[in-house]
């Protein structure tokens, strides 16, 4: 494998070759939106944001892009590369620096996301679950005990994390879910099961390492019957239910069902943000709600980049009846479509992004907005590069099929469709006119 | 030891670029520049002298119009501890020519006193290779270009390097203090890690006005015209070896 300087040089050619303008290379994206790398614009507010989105870019590409195809088809987790991350400081993006995070903010978490999934989906995902679920969740809502104990491990990538909500038999109606914490002496003792867990295993038999976990501690059927607690591997009680496999798409992520079963915790400690948080879990349920619909859409925006290039670069190549088959209008109205709704998919996930503070709720329309309408313009975008490519496209190698199955999960998880759908209207029926 | 390190701003390596209209220069407009590669690796290469505590301080030096200050915060990122930006709005790919930047190189010698100054071997826009021999050469100091390894002595007086010439590998001693320049394979440097890009926003950066240090910046050299490499016309294909050889002979090639 070329090192990351040697592609740099050899494709440029350290030679009067600097001036080839090979057609293949990317690069003149000037006068496309958010191509002129300016400072200042929603997609880089700031030099930061700029050397982020660089330094993401070159590590994708070196390191993400070449190991995507193999692990997805082994279905097999890159744990190894997943801990650079850590390195990078990307695990702890949002996280408070004080505890060893990098404390940028929603667009940070934004561009990180875009640029890892257009290589890498389901890398992505487990990114996602660890960095936006369980880190920045802890981060914002957790005592400082907690986030002293926690953060700087999971900030480094040495212990892996996630979120559990779902539940086999409760995911949209969350409200419905049925773990339970019954406070005993000093202890909460959870009994249930927990579906869907993105990180919930790091194999075939190990759990990970840290869990926020929702479950029921009153019974009002309301807004204070839920808690936040802290459950960590170890345990006694706490296992791996099953790992789930043959997923359709994100199947280099690892997805599990976690079972309590007795599982003691100690409420001094345990109970995220402090004893006296018994029933208060709702807010800080909305607030990294938010930040994880956004993030997720952002995967969209990669997922559907990286379609869009592979459609435009196939359709000037191949030939058909003597011309390319961008010459044609049915090729043509598949690859403007999708660019416009890429770029209108882009700046809304951006204009969130820059109004989304990541310790507030009330973002609920746009941030369900976002990933509504980009979790579709994915899929589709995916779907629309499949079809310019033909039976290429239908094959791994050229990877657009798995862009496809990926986004398809992306309508699913973090918020079904239809759960978007739900929040929206009901928000929306309190608004007489729009801004 | 002080190590101070070139990194220049240039067309980014995957950027697609166009002939201006009047074809005196490549149209720089709106195109994506980045730290020169070759520089990277210099700059690489003086943080991990300093990590090895072989260097105390790593300045990161930049000529060119503001946005030269981007390279510079990379280098920053990466470890270098400050930097010295010197303004120009002379284009760096073509009107600044590899004498002057020696010049103003020389200049900042003799009033910041560095034990050695690393360097690319050449920038990816103009490909001259020339500024570490004639910065040299203007400073009477030795030079060890195209290097694949670096090593300083425990006294700090020399250094040994590996040099990557046509023939293979060449090792040299050179006293320092010295001009070295980095060859593609020295290292493979570091990604700018989110902490320390946001510590580097604390890290200083001088600027001096290239005009005021005393140096000819008058280029050498005069562009007449740019332009596109003559497209690869198609190939053919001959039956065997002796087709091929008598298409040869035919076309005067052999």
């Amino acid at each position: 494998m070329l090192t990351r300087a040697a592609m740099r040089v050899a494709s440029r050619g350290a030679s009067a070759a600097a001036l080839t303008p090979a057609r293949h290379m990317s690069g003149a994206t000037t006068g496309l939106l958010g191509g002129n790398n300016a400072v200042g614009d929603i997609f880089t507010p700031t030099e930061d944001h700029k050397q982020l989105r660089e330094m993401v870019r070159a590590f994708t590409k070196a390191e993400v892009e070449p190991q995507a195809l193999e692990h997805h088809r082994d279905e097999k987790f890159n744990l190894p590369l997943f801990r650079k991350l850590g390195d990078l400081g990307l695990l702890g993006i949002t996280a408070d620096p004080n505890h060893g995070g990098s404390g940028m903010d929603a667009t940070a978490a934004v561009i990180a996301h875009e640029e890892l999934s257009a290589s890498d989906p389901s890398f992505c995902l487990s990114y996602l679950a660890h960095s936006m679920l369980f880190v920045n969740n802890l981060s914002v809502n957790g005592t400082e005990d907690q986030k002293a104990r926690i953060l700087p491990s999971a900030c480094a990538g040495q212990t892996i994390g996630g979120m559990c909500m779902s539940e086999p038999g409760a995911g949209t109606d969350v409200m419905g879910m049925s773990t339970r914490a019954t406070r005993d002496g000093d202890d909460y003792v959870i009994n249930g099961a927990k579906m869907w867990i993105t990180n919930g295993a790091v194999s075939d038999t190990e759990l990970g390492d840290h869990f926020v976990v929702y479950a029921r501690t009153g019974d009002k059927g309301g807004a204070s019957d839920l808690s936040l607690f802290l459950v960590e591997k170890g345990m006694p009680g706490f296992s791996l239910g099953q790992r789930i496999k043959d997923k359709c798409g994100m199947r280099a992520s690892y997805t599990a069902e976690l079972v309590f079963e007795d599982v003691r915790v100690p409420a001094a400690t345990h109970l995220v943000g402090g004893p006296d948080r018994e029933g208060k879990a709702v807010l800080s349920m909305m607030r990294n709600l938010e930040l994880e619909r956004l993030t997720l859409a952002a995967m969209s925006l990669g997922i559907a980049r990286r379609s869009i290039e592979a459609m435009n670069a196939y359709a000037r190549d191949r030939k058909a009846f003597g011309s390319s088959l961008n010459r044609f209008g049915q090729i043509q109205r598949l690859i403007a479509d999708s660019y416009a709704e890429y770029a209108a998919g882009k700046a809304y996930v951006y204009a969130t992004a820059s109004a989304l503070g990541l310790d507030s709720a009330g973002n609920r329309v746009d941030s369900d907005g976002v990933k509504l309408y980009c979790a579709a313009m994915a899929k589709n975008v995916a779907d629309r590069a499949m079809q310019t490519m033909g039976g290429y496209g239908y094959c791994g190698e050229y990877r657009v099929e798995q862009l496809w199955r990926d986004a398809k999960l992306l309508e699913i998880g973090g918020g079904t469709n239809e759960a978007h759908q739900k929040n929206m209207a009901r928000d929306l029926s309190h608004v007489e006119t729009l801004p | 030891m002080r190590v101070f390190v070139g990194v220049k701003r240039a067309v980014d390596y995957a950027a697609k670029v166009r002939i201006q209209a009047d074809k005196k220069a490549v149209d720089i407009s709106n195109v994506k520049m980045a730290i020169n590669p070759f520089c990277e690796i210099a700059v690489e290469e003086a943080v991990r002298l300093k990590e090895k505590k072989v260097a105390e301080e790593v300045v990161a030096v930049s000529i060119g119009p503001k946005q030269a200050q981007e390279v510079i915060r990379q280098a920053l990122a990466m470890g270098a501890d400050r930097g010295i930006h010197v303004t120009t709005d002379m284009r760096v790919d073509q009107e600044l020519q590899p004498l002057a930047v020696a010049k103003i190189m020389a200049a900042l010698t003799g009033e910041h006193d560095p034990s050695a100054w690393l360097l690319g071997k050449q920038a990816i826009d103009d490909d001259s290779n020339q500024v570490a021999q004639m910065l040299a050469g203007l400073l009477d100091w030795p030079q060890a270009t195209f290097a694949s390894e670096v090593e300083v002595s425990e006294d700090k007086k020399s250094a040994t390097v590996t040099r990557e010439i046509d023939g293979g590998l060449q090792t040299i001693e050179v006293p320092l203090p010295a001009v070295i320049s980095a060859d593609l394979r020295l290292n493979e440097p570091r990604y700018a890690t989110l902490p320390n890009i946001m510590k580097a926003k604390k890290k200083k950066i001088d600027t001096v006005d290239a005009a005021s240090l005393g140096v000819d910046l008058a280029g050498q050299i005069e562009v007449l015209e740019v332009s596109e490499p003559a497209t690869r016309e198609a190939g053919s294909k001959v039956e065997d070896v002796d087709a091929l050889l008598a298409k040869l002979k035919a076309d005067g090639l052999l």
